[in-house]
């Protein structure tokens, strides 16, 4: 029998001109791992809410959704909530206790479950997914991924019989995020756990995937297996289809068809079969650069207290106007450390720091030097209750007169014209990025400093945000993007550095930088460097193997 | 902390165990048992804290005993034996130097008492002991928990953030209030926005159903069995003692105290042990360690030799 059953549902919100949802029919079979995609707000969530009753939205609403054979409404809320599991996008704002084990127990305790049986659940939890030894922690203390790992535990341990994830891994780098997605896939096939996932990573959750639901303007585009689902994006030509996995974007250019190759490996094996002889792409020439770099860094060192480690070890990086720098390295090199330090929040206790080549000795404000930095959640940045009396704040401050027409033009940089009259807190992630670039451009920065400018933007919405970066780029300011995302740091950087244990560990063009690692290097380069050892964007394999045939 | 095998005793022992103790040093003002008390509060002090006890001792329970052992004979005149007449014409008694000594002893043990308290009683205990009769009142309890952290996190970041945004305010209180208000307002909106997926966790594992329950943290065990009856046997043959006035100390007018007798030598010996119960613990369990590792590296030497 199936899991689920939607049929015909339509559903618009309160307010709302054109229905979220727009007749929607799917089966879930049991025990079948379903991917749901599509752009932001293309209705993913909204589907995914409306299969769980406490957490449908309100508004009108028409179709049905059964679940095991059974009107989801008639489904009483305790059975409801041990039988369907749900997890959601932000891994902190969605625990409710301070220490593991509640958090573990929390739902037991709401079912009223014996004492005995919650030992045990939540015993079994805790080493099943390998958190025994967090076990008397304070949450706080956990990484994004174990926070995320510690949500699905606890749904776990209600002993659901599916599971629905809402852009789980979207707020974790890409290790933590593959963790994540694994156990998820494990949880499917070892006990046979029903799993509705909607995600943007799908290089990495296209494999695991039985079927793919392709969703846009709130309507199912495509529905099949992630093979079949990627090819008829690509006969459409749908926008979705530049979110697909680098190898079927590849296989499906070159016509390796049969079948369509999903997962890096499968990739190299199409393309060893298409027998392409070996080329390399012309090197970029060396990048010219301004005479004084915008920040310059000299043997930095710095640690948090005082009987504490160095978290900066004789760190150097040079910044020069007019230039994307993209830093890479795994969590805890100390990346958030030196932005903080490179603002002037924090104060390096050795080594020389130059902001437009002047000496900075103490902590100094990034305002008056002209140094702005964006947090990684841009939510930090808003003030106000709309876009617009935000960006006027903003631009007030810096002063100077003719502060309407900053504004009109960081307004036009960003492309935010029709969010100024919402609220920050109501805009997608990627909206939100934009007006917080926009609102720092008001304040005329000269460095710019990005911490995972693109986590949780979709393929289309990156794109954009890379094309804006470049125009910004373009205007002279030195940006330091500091990021897990390797393809995006692959396509828009000049320059790319390594971070690890406190320093740069090794710096290069980005081109040369990307081709020369083996882990941290595109999709696409990991695909085909047998062949074209230094292409790094799927376009550039494609180009090149398209001018051989 | 140290290691304290008291701490894993079950939380109602431990708290019982700080009732009885405390309960009879504040109530019974008698050199010997208050004497017991600051010394076994003392050493279990030291056990727990080490050097940070010390610390204690000398900023805070030292100025507190100076105090209250100078100023009462200064102060309180009763008594019938005179060591010596103050400028004023007033009397030094020698039972008010005793009374000032003993009670100065007793607030040094109950301070000592409540530093190990804290030490023990961390906040899962207590919401252990305390949710089983109101389970929401331990949910509330943890969720301040997290959330009060989690809010200051937030102010600092948010605060952090605007910096690129603001000029910094250096010295002028105007624009330091005008940039609090704005990292207030950012804080206020996040934590608003935050409640909600909060409450649709909540709601999605089943919270607001009738009949909720708590996690059992703690197993109550043959070892807190025999502690806790141990304990009442000591609590109630030194209460005995003191209430049927074998053990009595009178300071005023004039010093009496009851004859030492069987029935008072059982109530001072069990309250020596009621006091010591933690040492005693922490002992039996080094020594039963001592033995087991001991062994096993034996088992092991042979294991390797052969």
């Amino acid at each position: 029998m199936a899991s689920y059953s939607v049929k015909d549902l339509t559903f618009t919100y309160p307010n709302g001109a054109s229905p979220a949802l727009d007749s929607v029919s799917f089966d879930a079979a049991e025990g079948e791992f379903l991917l749901v995609i599509g752009r932001s707000g293309c209705g993913k969530s909204t589907l995914l809410r409306h299969l769980k009753t406490v957490l449908a939205p309100h508004g009108e609403r028409t179709g049905d959704v059964l679940f095991s054979g059974a009107p989801l409404s008639s489904v009483g809320e305790r059975e409801q909530a041990a039988r369907i599991g749900f997890v959601f996008q932000h891994p902190d704002d969605q625990i409710v206790t301070d220490k593991v084990w509640h958090e573990l127990a929390f739902g037991l305790e709401s079912l009223g479950t014996d004492r005995e049986v919650m030992r045990l659940r939540v015993a079994e939890m805790a080493s099943y997914f390998g958190i025994e030894e967090l076990f008397d922690r304070s949450v706080a203390e956990l990484s994004g991924g174990q926070k995320q790992l510690l949500n699905l535990a606890s749904v776990m341990a209600l002993n659901p019989d599916v599971l629905i994830l809402d852009e789980p891994t979207s707020q974790l780098d890409p290790i933590a995020a593959f963790d994540f997605l694994s156990t998820v896939k494990r949880l499917n096939t070892e006990l046979g756990i029903t799993v509705i996932l909607s995600e943007h990573r799908l290089e990495e959750a296209m494999p695991f995937a039985d079927r793919v639901i392709v969703m846009e303007g709130g309507r199912i585009e495509v529905c099949g297996g992630p093979r079949e689902a990627a090819l008829k994006l690509y006969e459409t030509s749908s926008p979705m289809f530049r979110a697909m996995p680098t190898a079927a974007r590849i296989g499906c250019a070159l016509g390796m068809t049969a079948p369509l190759p999903l997962t890096v490996n499968e990739g190299r094996a199409a393309l060893r079969a298409l027998g392409l002889e070996k080329k390399l792409l012309p090197a970029a020439e060396a990048p010219r650069h301004a005479e004084t770099p915008a920040v310059e860094a000299k043997g930095l060192f710095f640690r948090y207290e005082k009987d504490g480690c160095d978290v900066l070890k004789g760190l150097d990086i040079k910044l020069y106007p007019g230039e994307i720098y993209g830093l890479v390295g795994g969590n805890g090199a100390g990346k958030s450390t030196l932005l903080s330090v490179l603002s002037g929040v924090s104060v390096p206790y050795r080594g020389k720091l130059y902001i437009n080549g002047e000496r900075k000795k103490a902590a100094f404000g990034a305002f008056e030097e002209r140094v702005s930095m964006l947090h990684q959640d841009p939510r930090t940045l808003f003030s106000a209750d709309t876009v617009a009396d935000d960006l006027k704040k903003a631009a007030y401050g810096r002063g100077g007169g003719n502060e309407d027409e900053r504004i009109s033009e960081a307004v036009r940089l960003m492309d935010i014209e029709d969010l100024l009259g919402r609220h920050p807190y109501d805009l997608s992630g990627g909206e939100q990025q934009r007006a917080a670039i926009a609102k720092v451009l008001l304040t005329e920065p000269r460095v710019l400093l990005l911490d995972e400018p693109t986590k949780g933007m979709d393929a289309s919405i990156k794109e954009v945000f890379g094309r804006k970066l470049l125009e910004l780029k373009k205007a002279g300011l030195a940006i330091l993007l500091v990021s897990h995302d390797i393809e995006f740091c692959a396509e828009y950087a000049d320059r790319a550095g390594f971070m690890f244990d406190g320093a740069i560990a090794s710096e290069n063009t980005a081109r040369e930088f990307f081709c020369e690692n083996t882990f941290y290097t595109t999709a696409a380069n990991r695909t085909a460097r047998d062949v074209y050892r230094n292409a790094l964007l799927t376009g550039e394999v494609i180009g090149l193997a398209r001018k051989e045939g | 902390m140290r290691r304290d095998a008291f701490h894993t005793v079950h939380p109602a022992v431990d708290l019982a165990f700080f009732l009885f103790v405390m309960l009879i040093t504040a109530f019974v003002l008698h050199p010997a048992v208050t004497g017991i008390s600051l010394a076994a509060a003392l050493t279990y002090a030291i056990c727990l804290k080490g050097r940070k006890t010390l610390r204690l001792c000398l900023t805070f329970v030292l100025p507190v005993v100076v105090i209250v052992a100078v100023f009462n004979p200064l102060f309180n005149h009763a008594g019938t034996t005179v060591l010596f007449y103050m400028k004023n014409g007033n009397a030094v008694t020698m039972e008010a130097v005793l009374y000032g000594a003993v009670s100065a002893c007793m607030f040094a043990a109950l301070i000592l008492w409540c530093s190990c308290l804290t030490a023990v009683m961390t906040s899962d205990k207590y919401v252990y002991l305390f949710g089983r009769a109101i389970p929401t009142l331990s949910l509330v309890f943890s969720m301040v928990l997290r959330f009060v952290p989690r809010l200051f996190a937030r102010i600092k970041l948010v605060s952090e953030a605007q910096k690129s945004v603001a000029p910094s305010f250096g010295k002028s209180p105007i624009k330091a209030a005008s940039h609090g208000l704005s990292v207030l307002s950012a804080t206020v909106t996040w934590a608003l926005e935050s409640a909600v997926t909060v409450s649709d966790s909540m709601h999605s594992r089943g919270y607001g159903l009738p009949g909720r329950t708590s996690f059992p943290l703690f197993r109550f065990d043959r070892r807190d069995a025999v502690l806790g009856i141990s304990m009442l046997v000591c609590f109630a043959l030194s209460a005995a003692a003191m209430a049927t006035g074998h053990i009595r100390f009178r300071f005023y007018p004039s010093v009496k105290y009851s004859p030492a007798d069987a029935l008072s030598l059982i109530g001072y010996a069990a309250f020596l042990i009621l006091c010591i119960t933690p040492l005693l613990l922490n002992i039996w369990e080094r020594a039963s360690l001592a033995r087991a590792l001991g062994s096993g590296s034996f088992s092991k030497k042979t294991a390797d030799g052969g």
